[in-house]
């Protein structure tokens, strides 16, 4: 299990008498909200997900596979992947993409399922074996598309959760096996055990409605620009800050400086609700 | 269950490898998560467990890491000539089809091209410049696979100078006659610090040419031992001119084009940007260097010693070891005798650059005559595959912009590429085991059918086929098109091949996406060489942390005879 080592870690440090900031989701951070999308518990027998309010169980006599790369500076995490015990014969990828910070950011999951399958049709010897079609994924709406070639047989499902476009890429030698793993999808659950409202998802929200702000200030040599997003509290505090892709140093700065801000409440339909945002620092050394 | 936030995770482990300093905590799968934090950490995470995986890979290493197997049972590496269903043919014999000049130069330009080429591959000796410190004493000496401007050399010519002149130097462990030439980099300081600069091989010390200098080589046993010490091999040059001139936004539509295909992968990656103007850095392993100017001027210093215009200071200051004024390579105010008179005025570093900018890509093999192995027990299922046009790398096309000629010799260039298989195949033996013979009809089948497996299975998401280039002050080079086959972004590679240096924006795990063209003809893979399986490169993209993770595990699924088509492919080009 891949969080065993971290664990281990944090229980040595913990001996030590080391205090370690956020290394353990604190009673602060617990809870739906505050969870960032990267906090997932993957086994062998599938993931968990606070943030995207998700729970899979994979295909049984599945293995959990080498883990992707950390969160990536266009707001990109691969939140697991899993491939049978035995013979190699498919894959399960589950990705997620921020649709604050893409390069297309703009794009809805109808939209994103439509490119990817513009770009897979132009493939030398790729054949769309399902058009983009509507599905039901976990109990919310999305689209799948299928394609082959080179004796894969591959799934894509997209479904949009908290401004993230989720992704689930399934593989197979056997279109057979396919057909098996699409149903796997079936065994996707929410694992809220709490009431607690869903943010709304407001693009730009930092760009008209910051009323007291305290920029982050560049550390190093270096010009870096830093993703962020934030959840705006119903009364226009800062409820939570999360720095996607940072050097440790630039992490707790970014985070010590927006978390002073505050911003004009948000409403909708005259009540006022939280609002999770993404903005993006440009820091850059005071001698440029 | 508990559950921890992964790249904090990730995070943790540097900084308990920073609390616990020299602690033994230096098991692999330790290693391989404190790799990780270099991924999220960024530039400044380099730590006491970051370098190890491969610092200690690095040395001698083997594919460890992937997982899988597909039907040929791929996935285990493990060193040998195969490393799952396909067998690397081994280097393309024949005739190398590289190392002249562009197509379509007019005669000052060929002639300046060839003053260029003589100084690259001048030999320097103290009095010229070289040392206090170095690598070796010319730049065509690591370059020089399968011609000068290329990569290195199947006989490592770093052996035979260490003592040359005289030169009293010891060599390190992983300088090997038989191996890659190589340059040292240093993980961290002694007191825990980022490092991550080269620190040369040899010194001048004993040489006749430089009396009374008396300094000692780096201990780079103490940095094997403490696995502090990581390795980079030269990168090929040929066409690099045209790299040069391929405009940032093409680089950007082209990162972005296919960013939905990436995203069902699980990859990303970023360019390493140039602080200043922020403009796209695209040289080196880890696309550190802006220019061909700036690369050159750097390796002058670096790799031989030799101060110029660009890097005007010694690195070594003890005064006992300095023969000559600085900086020693400077634009000459009377004419060299070299084949260009306009060459002839130019300093050493300006001229390496040119001598880049105007080397032709590598010119692929035709299908019929790639060098091909056969799967194992495979039939020959690519007969039926696809009949387009193989021979993809290299400079393909000039556009009406362009002089005419530009597109024709183009044509010949590709035509007359023409490797010879049996000689393929001799060059195949001593790297692998089970290179077969095949008919020109399978060979040409099975190229084909591998340049679509590339696509198919993801490998262009990153190694991305062609490129056009802007307006060109040189004749005929406006508006090409080439196929260097890379996105000149940066990706995190995983633990397996982090080296726990960062330069740039490019952080300990990232490298610049190789250019594949011309890696049919290249002896060592990967950045430090460790490898001269293609099959085991191939599986070395795999590892925690990797964004090519998924892309290893397509090729995995892949039947035995696709697998070595793949193989197949690579080594046409």
């Amino acid at each position: 299990m891949r969080i065993s080592l971290y664990l281990a870690i944090a229980a040595c440090l913990a001996g030590m008498g080391v205090v370690l900031h956020g290394a353990i989701l604190s009673s602060r951070d617990a809870g739906f909200a505050q969870s960032n999308p990267e906090t997932v518990s993957v086994t062998d027998g599938g993931f968990a997900s606070d943030y995207f309010d998700l729970s899979y169980r994979a295909p049984d006599g599945w293995t959990e596979g080498l883990p992707g790369p950390a969160p990536s500076q266009s707001g990109y995490y691969v939140l697991g992947n899993w491939a049978p015990k035995g013979d190699f014969a498919g894959t399960i990828l589950v990705v997620a993409q921020d649709m604050f910070f893409g390069p297309d950011s703009s794009d809805d999951v109808k939209s994103a399922v439509t490119q990817f399958r513009q770009v897979m049709s132009k493939v030398d010897g790729m054949t769309i074996d399902r058009e983009p079609t509507e599905v039901s994924v976990a109990g919310r709406p999305g689209y799948r598309v299928d394609f082959s070639g080179v004796g894969l047989f591959r799934s894509m499902f997209a479904i949009e959760i908290r401004c993230h476009v989720v992704m689930f890429n399934l593989t197979s030698r056997d279109a057979e096996l396919l057909a098996s793993l699409a149903g796997s999808l079936d065994h996707l659950v929410p694992v809220r055990k709490t009431s607690d409202p869903v943010p709304e998802c407001v693009r730009d929200y930092a760009s008209e409605n910051v009323v007291h702000r305290v920029e982050p200030h560049a550390i190093g040599i270096r010009s870096v620009s830093v993703p962020v997003r934030v959840i705006v509290a119903a009364d226009g505090s800062v409820k939570h800050v999360h720095v996607i892709h940072a050097s440790a140093a630039q992490q707790q700065n970014v985070e010590d400086a927006v978390r002073q801000w505050k911003f004009k409440p948000y409403a909708n339909q005259g009540h006022p609700v939280e609002v999770e945002t993404g903005m993006v620092f440009n820091l850059k050394p005071a001698s440029m | 269950m508990k559950t921890i936030e992964l790249a904090r995770a990730h995070r943790l482990t540097g900084v308990a490898a920073m609390l616990l300093g020299s602690v033994a905590w230096s098991g692999a799968a330790f290693a391989q998560g404190a790799s990780n934090a270099n991924t999220s950490t960024g530039a400044a995470s380099t730590n006491a467990a970051s370098a190890s995986p491969n610092a200690a890979s690095a040395a001698g290493v083997q594919a460890n890491n992937s997982r899988g197997g597909g039907r040929g049972g791929g996935g285990s590496g493990g060193g040998g000539s195969s490393s799952g269903g396909g067998t690397d043919p081994g280097v393309r014999g024949g005739d190398p089809g590289a190392g002249g000049p562009l197509q379509g130069l007019n005669d000052a330009e060929l002639s300046f091209f060839a003053g260029s080429k003589d100084v690259f591959m001048e030999v320097d000796a103290v009095p010229n410049g070289l040392g206090p410190r170095f690598n070796l004493d010319s730049c065509s000496g690591c370059h020089s696979q399968p011609a000068v401007g290329g990569s290195s050399p199947p006989t490592n010519p770093q052996v035979a100078l260490a003592t040359a002149a005289g030169a009293k130097n010891t060599l390190p462990s992983f300088i090997t006659a038989t191996g890659p030439a190589r340059e040292a980099r240093f993980v961290r300081n002694p007191d825990g610090s980022p490092d991550g600069s080269v620190h040369a091989l040899f010194t001048i010390t004993g040489r006749s040419d430089a009396p009374g200098c008396n300094i000692t080589q780096p201990n780079f046993a103490a940095a094997v031992a403490n696995n502090n010490v990581i390795f980079r091999i030269p990168t090929p040059l040929f066409g690099l001119g045209l790299v040069e001139n391929v405009p940032d936004t093409a680089l950007q539509s082209s990162l972005s084009a296919n960013a939905q295909q990436k995203r069902s992968l699980g990859i990303s990656g970023h360019f390493n940007l140039n602080t200043n103007d922020q403009t796209i850095a695209r040289f080196g392993w880890k696309a550190q260097n802006k220019s061909l100017l700036l690369f050159s001027g750097e390796a002058y210093n670096v790799e031989m010693g030799i101060t110029n215009d660009l890097f005007q200071t010694e690195r070594e200051g003890n005064a006992n070891c300095q023969f000559n004024a600085t900086p020693e390579s400077v634009i000459p105010l009377q004419a060299a005798d070299l084949a260009s008179p306009a060459a002839s005025f130019q300093s050493d570093i300006e001229l390496f650059s040119s001598f880049m900018r105007l080397t032709a890509p590598p010119t692929p093999a035709s299908g019929a005559a790639a060098p091909v192995a056969q799967a194992a027990g495979a039939a020959d299922q690519t007969a039926a595959a696809s009949t387009q046009t193989t021979g993809t790398a290299g400079q393909t096309t000039g556009t009406a912009s362009a002089p005419s000629t530009a597109a024709s010799t183009t044509s010949t260039m590709l035509a007359s590429a023409s490797a010879d298989a049996s000689s393929v195949m001799a060059a195949a033996a001593g790297s692998s085991t089970a290179a077969q013979p095949a008919s020109s009809s399978t060979s040409g089948a099975s190229v084909t059918r591998g340049n679509q497996v590339f696509t198919n299975i993801g490998c262009q998401a990153c190694h991305t086929k062609s490129f056009t280039t802007a307006k060109a002050q040189l004749t005929g080079q406006s508006n090409v098109t080439i196929q260097p086959l890379s996105d000149f972004a940066v990706h995190d590679m995983g633990s397996g091949l982090a080296d726990g240096v960062s330069q740039g924006t490019a952080n300990g795990n990232e490298f610049r996406t190789a250019p594949l063209w011309g890696v049919g003809q290249r002896i060592f893979f990967l950045h430090d060489g460790r490898t001269k399986d293609l099959s085991v490169a191939i599986q070395q993209h795999a590892s925690r942390g990797s964004e090519a993770n998924t892309v290893i595990n397509n090729y995995n699924m892949l039947s035995q005879t696709d697998q070595q088509s793949l193989l197949n492919y690579l080594r046409s080009l």
